[in-house]
């Protein structure tokens, strides 16, 4: 049983790397933000809160039936 | 428990590779920048006192390190003095939209394979390796401030007066 949860262990860590911080050309794109566009958010939010005729709650996209 | 050991120590291993000041600086030969056929080696600089910098155009402190480094480069390259831009960047036309803002006159090499970065042992970008006639790493600095200019101008002359 250890030894399964020894090999199982060092498979997780094969998933673990670092970037080096000269690897990281991908990571400092515009599009690899959390927000790659804070003024069409901010819009698309203003608008949201308009249609909706309520604020907040922007992130929640409905309830996946597509009604919405 | 000896692999564990093992592994540990290989870890701990890892950080005394770095390239610090008074060790050897690595010997390596890298494709240029504006021409990938011809490759540029860092022994062919022995005399020279050299400036190893890595950098990038998604470095930010970079668009304030590279004009700081032609300058040196333009006032001090007729007493022995050179530059070499290792540059990081994903794809090559990201590194020529950069230079077309921030030309620089030093020469330019890539590291596609990570073998300069590695060799160096790269810790923060951007990072420079001040190499004195001897071949030897003399003083590393990691990020660039106004602050690193100022001392990297002085450590420089002091270099440049040292006999090869």
């Amino acid at each position: 049983m250890k030894r399964w949860l020894a090999a199982l262990a060092a498979a997780m860590l094969c998933g673990c790397t670092a970037v080096a911080p000269y690897q990281r050309g991908y990571l400092a794109r515009d599009d690899m933000a959390f927000d790659p566009s804070p003024g069409m958010s901010r819009a698309l939010e203003k608008v949201y809160s308009a249609k909706e005729a309520a604020s907040g709650g922007a992130s929640v996209g409905g309830g996946g039936c597509g009604c919405n | 428990m000896r692999g564990l050991l093992a592994a540990v120590l290989l870890l701990a291993c890892h950080g005394a590779l770095a390239v610090e000041a008074g060790g050897a600086a690595p010997a390596l030969a890298l494709p240029r920048l504006d021409d990938p056929a011809a490759s540029l080696a860092l022994a062919s600089f022995r005399g020279k006192v050299v400036y190893v910098d890595f950098w990038a155009s998604w470095c930010v402190p970079c668009r304030l390190s590279m004009p700081a480094l032609e300058g040196f480069y333009r006032e001090r390259r007729d007493q022995g003095f050179v530059v070499v831009g290792v540059n990081k960047d994903v794809s090559a036309e990201d590194a020529r939209r950069f230079l077309g803002k921030v030309a620089v006159s030093f020469p330019l090499v890539a590291d596609p394979g990570d073998a300069a970065a590695r060799g160096f042992d790269v810790k923060a970008m951007p990072s420079g390796y001040l190499v004195d006639r001897k071949g030897i790493v003399r003083k590393v600095h990691r990020g660039f401030t106004g602050e690193t200019a100022g001392e990297l101008r002085g450590e420089i002359d002091a270099l440049m007066k040292e006999p090869s």
